[in-house]
C-alpha cells in the first residue's frame, strides 16, 4: 500500500495542472487578506465591521479552488485521452494494468489526495491567519485551535467532494465548472437556502459551519454536527463512486 | 502461460466474443490474428482485467490478472497509445508506474534506453510522435522484466527500424522462455515472427495451432486466413 500511495503522490505531483491548483489554492487567500487590508482596517475603524471572530478564516473560502482542482484532476487525468490519434487511449489503462485491484487503487488515490490537500490547507491557513494577526491583530483574536483544525478539515473534505463527483462523472470539466461557479460566482447552494431550509444541509453550506461563526446561515448547525453531515455526504458519494469504479469496464 | 477459456462478452447487446478459447505457451511467440473489430483488443482487455467477460476465464500463470500481486513483474502489456498522460514527461510516467509495483527509479532509465528513448526522457508524452508513443508504451511493459508479454498491435506506427527491432526483441524474449502474445491485423508481419497462430473472426476463434499447421496447404498465412474466413456470405468484411 505504501508503494501505491507513493506512486499516486508522484502521479499527482508530476501533473502541471496539479501545481496550478496547489499554488493558486495556497496563495489566493493570503493575497486577498493583503489586498483587503486597507478596506478591512477602515471598516473596523468606522465600526461597520463588528463581528471580527471570523476574520481570516472567512477569507480562506476563495482558496478552495485549489482543493477543488486537485480533487477533480486526480480522477479526470486518468480519463483524458493520451493521444490525438488514439482517442480511446487513456492513462487509466496504464494505471489499472499496474494496479489491477481497484479498491486498493482508490484507497491509494484517496490517501494521496488527502495528504496533499491537508498539507496545502495547513500552509495556507497558517499564512492567512498569520497575515490577519499581523494586519489586524489588535482587533481580531486568533481563532481557537479546534476552529483552525476544522478549516483544514473543510478543505480536505471539499477536495474529496470534488474527487467523488468526478469518480462518478469520469470527466473533469462538468464538476470543476459547477464547483468553481458555485464557490465563487453564484453560490447555487446558498441561493437554495433562501428557498428551503433543507439546502442548509448541502455539503458546502453545512461544512462551512464547522469553523465559521457568522450569522448569515438560515439554519444554525453546531460545528460537530456540521462536520458529521459533510462527512456523511462525502462517504455516500465516495461509496457510489467506488461501486461504479469497481463495476465499470475501464 | 496464458489460458483463455470459453470467454464470452456482450457489449450493448452485441455479442463481441463467443467462447474464445486458446493458449499461449512459454518460449513461443503466439500471434493473435484477425481483421479490425474481430475481438482481438476485447480479448486482451479481458485478459488484463480491464473489462469483465459475461462468462469464461482468462488466466495468466493460472491466475486472473486482478489477483496478481505486483503484476508488472509477471506481465508486460502494451495497449493503444502510450498510457502516459500528455502533460507528463516520459521519465515521470515510468517512475510512477515503477513505484506502484515497488520497482526502483533506475528501471525507468534502463527501459528508456532499451527502447531508444533516452534522449527524450524529459519530453512530455503529448509531444511524442506515434512511433515514440509506442516505444514509451513498450518501455512501460518492460519495467518489471516480466515473463509474459501481451502486446496489442505492437508494430502499429513504428518505423521500419522500430519494426525490425521489435521483431528481434520478441524472438529473443521467446527464446529466453518468455510467453509472448501479440495481436495484429498484419498477416505478413505475424508470419515473420509467430510460432503459433490464433485466428479470430467476428468474435470467434476460427483456428489455432502452429504457423505451418494453420497455413496448411495454402501458399501464405494470408491465403489461409482468407480461405478460413471467406466461407461466410459476404466474405471476411
Amino acid at each position: 500500500m505504501v508503494n501505491l500511495v507513493r506512486a499516486e503522490l508522484r502521479k499527482l505531483l508530476s501533473l502541471p495542472t496539479a501545481w496550478v491548483g496547489l499554488v493558486l489554492g495556497t496563495l489566493v487567500a493570503p493575497v486577498i487578506v493583503l489586498l483587503n487590508a486597507p478596506y478591512t482596517r477602515r471598516a473596523i475603524a468606522d465600526g461597520t465591521l463588528t463581528d471580527l471572530s471570523d476574520l481570516g478564516l472567512r477569507d480562506l473560502g476563495i482558496g478552495l479552488i485549489g482543493p477543488m482542482v486537485l480533487g477533480v484532476i486526480v480522477v479526470s487525468s486518468e480519463y483524458t485521452s493520451t493521444a490525438r490519434d488514439a482517442p480511446g487511449a487513456r492513462q487509466l489503462t496504464a494505471t489499472l494494468i499496474a494496479v489491477p485491484h481497484r479498491l486498493r487503487l482508490l484507497g491509494a488515490k484517496t490517501t494521496a489526495l488527502v495528504l496533499v490537500v491537508a498539507a496545502q490547507a495547513a500552509v495556507t491557513t497558517a499564512a492567512t491567519l498569520a497575515l490577519t494577526q499581523l494586519l489586524h491583530g489588535a482587533h481580531a483574536p486568533l481563532p481557537a485551535p479546534a476552529r483552525i483544525a476544522a478549516a483544514i478539515l473543510y478543505w480536505t473534505l471539499t477536495a474529496l467532494l470534488a474527487y467523488a463527483i468526478t469518480l462518478i462523472t469520469r470527466n473533469g470539466i462538468v464538476p470543476l465548472t459547477l464547483l468553481i461557479i458555485n464557490s465563487s460566482v453564484v453560490s447555487v447552494s446558498y441561493l437554495l437556502t433562501k428557498v428551503t431550509d433543507l439546502a442548509s444541509y448541502l455539503p458546502d453550506i453545512v461544512g462551512a459551519q464547522m469553523f465559521i461563526r457568522g450569522t448569515d446561515f438560515p439554519v444554525e448547525v453546531p460545528p460537530m454536527t456540521a462536520g458529521l453531515v459533510m462527512t456523511a455526504w462525502i462517504v455516500a458519494l465516495l461509496a457510489v463512486g467506488a461501486v461504479l469504479f469497481q463495476r465499470r469496464d475501464a | 502461460m496464458i489460458t483463455i477459456d470459453r470467454v464470452n462478452k456482450t457489449r450493448s447487446r452485441t455479442r463481441i466474443l463467443s467462447d474464445v478459447t486458446f493458449e499461449a505457451r512459454p518460449g513461443r511467440v503466439t500471434g493473435f490474428l484477425g481483421p479490425n473489430g474481430a475481438g482481438k483488443t476485447s480479448t486482451l482487455r479481458i485478459l488484463l482485467g480491464l473489462d469483465r467477460p459475461q462468462s469464461g476465464t482468462a488466466l495468466i500463470c493460472g491466475r486472473p490478472y486482478r489477483e496478481l500481486d505486483r503484476p508488472l513483474t509477471t506481465v508486460g502489456a502494451l495497449l493503444d497509445g502510450s498510457g502516459a498522460h500528455r502533460a507528463r514527461t516520459a521519465r515521470a510516467h515510468l517512475r510512477w508506474v515503477a513505484a506502484s509495483n515497488g520497482l526502483p527509479d533506475s528501471r525507468a532509465d534502463e527501459v528508456l534506453e532499451a527502447v531508444g528513448l533516452t534522449g527524450d526522457a524529459r519530453k512530455r508524452a503529448g509531444r511524442f510522435s506515434l512511433g515514440m508513443s509506442r516505444r514509451l508504451g513498450l518501455a512501460t511493459a518492460l519495467l518489471g522484466d516480466p515473463a509474459v508479454l501481451v502486446l496489442d498491435e505492437p508494430v502499429n506506427g513504428l518505423d521500419p527500424a522500430g519494426i525490425r527491432w521489435i521483431r528481434g526483441f520478441l524472438r529473443d524474449s521467446a527464446e529466453q522462455g518468455r510467453t509472448v502474445l501479440l495481436s495484429s491485423h498484419l498477416m505478413g508481419e505475424l508470419a515473420e515472427i509467430a510460432d503459433d497462430v490464433v485466428v479470430i473472426h467476428k468474435g470467434r476463434v476460427v483456428t489455432h495451432g502452429g504457423l505451418a499447421e494453420v497455413t496448411g496447404a495454402h501458399r501464405t498465412l494470408e491465403d489461409a486466413f482468407f480461405a478460413l474466413t471467406a466461407t461466410e456470405a459476404g466474405g471476411p468484411w
